[in-house]
């Protein structure tokens, strides 16, 4: 059976991943790198430019002024968040490969992934009033993994579904993973995290977002996305339709607590997913 | 969609949370009341009240209408029980006073009261969650608003890190050009040494063929003067012809090399412009006829004044365009112009022009003409021959003299070159003004033939009573000079060199000594100056050629090179006058006559 090293290794070679998107990763991280320096990275996809500037101007972000250049973008709502565009981005083509199946579509990954990271990031500034940039990117790639496992041992992932759909045990679905094709989604997407530069709370919260016994104190980016990805289940957004693991026991206060202001970001849902339609259309209009 | 965010959290949410924070509310509202909701579910909140029977609880709920007052009833002691339908709730209220004992429905004022405190607590429950909403939105603010910092930071930062890299760019970019700058200069000193270099090869290469010009020309001349049969004629008129026109070629590349080499300076002297264009005009005439032109001056009549400026460049302005325009016109005309321009108290401005009515010179090519080698067009090169080098010369000369040459023409309408040039006044307007030479007065040539055995009244051909000593070490030179001078009827000796010449001058007496200036054991400036200290000392009488004379002795300096340093340095080692070789025999003799009768 593969490890997770040997899964992304294969996953490399296959160089599904723009080389456009780790490098805007890496000058995120960079304090000398420029505006102009990420627009030529940028540019070098012409199409990218297009994406990335619909949903610029998308109103999710409600900008009072057309955006028209990548540089501006930058301007306007940071690099940070144009890096995360751009993951999305790279992502959506990823997502939309291969012939979708029943128990498990790319597609339907990809509506929770953007549903997760659209609700972890609601979360984030109504409740904790924080930015949630981090917490909008682990939302958006916190379930890569599954997409290396569907490419490279796709027949064995459709099992473990099956299993996990069926079976309505205990387990977690990384527990069937690791029966049935040796790693599971979270120990691949922590890799691929690493190796893309990712920041630390966005690649631990990869590592740990199917962990229910452990604690994470609110607000980290992992605590919000498992509170996020039950909510995004429950709403039948889940990766697999038809189960969702319960909220994780630490949560259920925090959850109490806020339960009015819970239900009044619930009730603001429908309207900000509907703003962020271009983010998570599989397939945006030409 | 909807009931599905509503039941996100159901298995975690308190059902009735929302009625018994209601029952608070209403309690707050009306505190001498007893509440209690009942919810369709069936949960109570509140203590229960008695008296309720199920069926009034159904009617109740039966009732879809929002908070509608659906009945009031007595209780079997005193008092009154009422129920209310509350739909958002899902729920009915039921309440009772004490002092509430009548009806509701009968009295209208108690029943908008109630009313109205049920609607009261139902905004408030409301409320709270406008006020959740409005601490979210406000959370939602500071974000925004925490964003926005950030992004002023990061755009500033930005900001200076461009600057930074514009001002290093901006600074590599002066580096680059100052080192560019500095490579051209560099390459620019190269290419001017080397055309300085060039341009002093030429002037010695011009030089080292003036000697066998010197032979050729010469000799051809001397060969017509011998009895020849017409074909031998012939070929000797044709040397004499080419060399002729080699010796002009030399001349021009001479002086293309010393303008550009900056050496060529004008010999400034007091002149006559009308006797300069008449005499150009002269000297075209006999070509003039050949080519069936018509040769013609116009000369403005009132500029009859003497000017100051190069006469012999000027002259070989006007001779090279006449030369052109002579070339290109057959059965024309040719004009030259002169006209005054502007006259100012000191100076005056001439207008010259050439015009001629020949081939022409299509536009875009006007300027090509001015360039070294070049002519009009590729083909006219064969046609017409030369070497393009006349008007490049001419207009360089020009230049020279602060004008500027201009160019009218057309292709079949002839052409008109025309410049400006402006002349000091001559201070006196007699004639025979001493030339200046860079403001060093020149030799007096009047001197030279105050020798009394000279001072014969009437010029003479015969010159046998004039004795002519050539100093000069190349063989060649000693015969043709021997013989130009014999075939003049004049005596002549030849010594190998200074040191021999001077000997000479001690044992015979000579009227005139042409003197080499380059030769072996004694050169030319060496023996003249010899000779010219002799002159001043005692030692004097002891040379035949020296004594008794109240003039110094009369010495022509024989030079290839023809430039102005080196006519210079001729007059400067004390000689009276001086002679380019090749030697031209007209040349030679109008100066042993202007030595033997100098008032002519």
């Amino acid at each position: 059976m593969p490890s997770a090293q040997n899964l992304v290794d294969k996953f490399n070679d296959l160089k599904t991943l723009p080389h456009v998107a780790i490098k805007l990763t890496q000058m995120v991280g960079s304090e000398t790198s420029t505006m102009q320096d990420f627009e030529q990275v940028i540019k070098l996809d012409p199409v990218l430019v297009v994406r990335l500037l619909r949903l610029v101007n998308s109103p999710y972000f409600g900008l009072s002024s057309q955006v028209e250049s990548i540089a501006k973008a930058v301007v306007f709502i940071g690099m940070k968040h144009l890096r995360s565009l751009v993951a999305v981005e790279a992502l959506r083509n990823l997502f939309k490969e291969k012939t979708d199946g029943e128990v498990f579509s790319r597609k339907n990954l990809w509506i929770h992934s953007a549903t997760v990271a659209i609700l972890g990031q609601m979360i984030t500034r109504r409740i904790f009033g924080q930015d949630g940039e981090d917490v909008f990117l682990a939302g958006i790639i916190h379930d890569i993994g599954l997409i290396v496992e569907d490419q490279l041992a796709g027949d064995d992932l459709r099992k473990v579904c099956a299993e996990y759909l069926v079976n309505g045990h205990e387990d977690s679905i990384t527990g069937i993973e690791d029966s049935l094709i040796g790693t599971n989604h979270a120990k691949v997407g922590r890799l691929l995290a690493t190796e893309w530069h990712l920041p630390e709370t966005v690649i631990e919260a990869i590592r740990f977002h199917h962990r229910y016994d452990k604690e994470f104190p609110l607000p980290s980016v992992i605590g919000i996305l498992q509170l996020a990805e039950f909510m995004a289940c429950k709403m039948n957004y889940g990766v697999v339709s038809g189960r969702c693991d319960p909220l994780p026991a630490y949560l259920n206060g925090h959850v109490k607590s806020k339960m009015a202001d819970y239900k009044v970001l619930l009730k603001a849902l429908p309207e900000e997913m509907a703003k962020a339609k271009e983010l998570y259309d599989a397939e945006p209009e030409k | 969609m909807d009931k599905l965010i509503n039941d996100v959290f159901a298995e975690l949410a308190d059902g009735d949370e929302d009625l018994r924070d209601l029952h608070g509310v209403l309690e707050e509202i009306l505190p001498e009341a007893s509440l209690a909701l009942y919810g369709d579910n069936g949960a109570v909140v509140g203590a229960s009240l008695p008296g309720l029977s199920a069926a009034m609880l159904d009617e109740c709920r039966g009732r879809a209408t929002e908070t509608e007052i659906c009945g009031s009833f007595r209780l079997a002691g005193a008092g009154w029980l009422h129920a209310i339908r509350l739909q958002d709730y899902k729920a009915v209220l039921v309440f009772t006073q004490e002092e509430l004992t009548e009806d509701l429905a009968g009295n209208r004022h108690l029943a908008a009261l109630y009313h109205n405190s049920i609607r009261l607590a139902l905004l408030r429950c409301l409320h709270q969650e406008a006020i959740i909403e409005n601490k979210q939105l406000s959370r939602r603010m500071e974000v925004v608003s925490s964003k926005h910092a950030q992004l002023l930071d990061d755009n500033h930062r930005q900001f200076l890190l461009i600057q930074e890299k514009e001002k290093e760019y901006a600074k590599k970019l002066e580096s680059e050009i100052a080192s560019q700058t500095k490579q051209l200069r560099d390459t620019n000193a190269r290419l001017e040494a080397a055309s300085r270099l060039k341009s002093e090869f030429l002037a010695n290469m011009s030089h080292e063929l003036r000697t066998p010009m010197n032979a050729i020309i010469g000799f051809s001349g001397l060969l017509l003067e011998t009895p020849l049969t017409g074909e031998q004629k012939e070929f000797a008129e044709t040397i004499s012809k080419a060399s002729s026109s080699l010796l002009v070629l030399i001349n021009d590349i001479l002086d293309l090399a010393k303008i550009e080499a900056g050496k060529l300076e004008l010999d400034l002297h007091p002149f006559k412009v009308e006797g300069l264009v008449k005499s150009v005009e002269a000297m075209f005439r006999s070509q003039a006829l050949a080519k069936e032109n018509r040769l013609s001056y116009q000369f403005d009549p009132d500029l009859n004044a003497s000017l100051i400026g190069d006469e012999n460049r000027l002259r070989q302005i006007l001779v090279n365009l006449v030369g052109n325009a002579m070339k290109f016109t057959s059965k024309g005309e040719v004009v030259i112009k002169a006209s005054k321009a502007k006259e100012e108290e000191k100076t005056v401005s001439l207008l010259f022009a050439v015009s001629d009515t020949g081939i022409g010179i299509p536009a875009d090519r006007q300027k090509a003409v001015f360039e070294k080698f070049t002519q009009a067009d590729g083909s006219t090169t064969r046609k017409y021959g030369g070497t393009g080098l006349g008007l490049s010369i001419t207009s360089q000369l020009v230049s020279l003299m602060d004008g500027r040459i201009e160019l009218v023409s057309a292709p079949g309408m002839g052409s008109t070159f025309s410049f400006v040039i402006s002349f000091a006044k001559a201070a006196g307007k007699e004639e025979g003004a001493p030339p200046v030479v860079h403001g060093a007065v020149m030799p007096v040539r009047a001197d030279y033939g105050s020798d009394k055995a000279l001072t014969n009244e009437q010029p003479s051909t015969s010159g046998a009573d004039f004795k002519v000593l050539v100093v000069e070490d190349n063989l060649v030179n000693q015969r043709l000079a021997t013989l130009l001078l014999k075939k003049a009827g004049y005596e002549v000796d030849v010594a190998d060199d200074g040191l021999k010449g001077l000997l000479m001058l001690k044992e015979q007496r000579y009227d005139l000594v042409l003197m080499d200036v380059q030769m072996p054991n004694m050169d030319g400036h060496t023996a003249t100056r010899k000779v010219r200290e002799l002159e001043a000392s005692a030692q004097k009488d002891e040379y035949a050629s020296l004594a008794g004379r109240a003039a110094p002795l009369c010495i022509v300096g024989l030079t290839a090179h023809a430039r102005k340093e080196d006519e210079q340095q001729c007059y400067d080692a004390g000689m009276n006058d001086f002679l380019t070789k090749p030697i031209i025999k007209d040349k030679l003799v109008s100066l042993i006559d202007r030595i033997r009768f100098p008032k002519i």
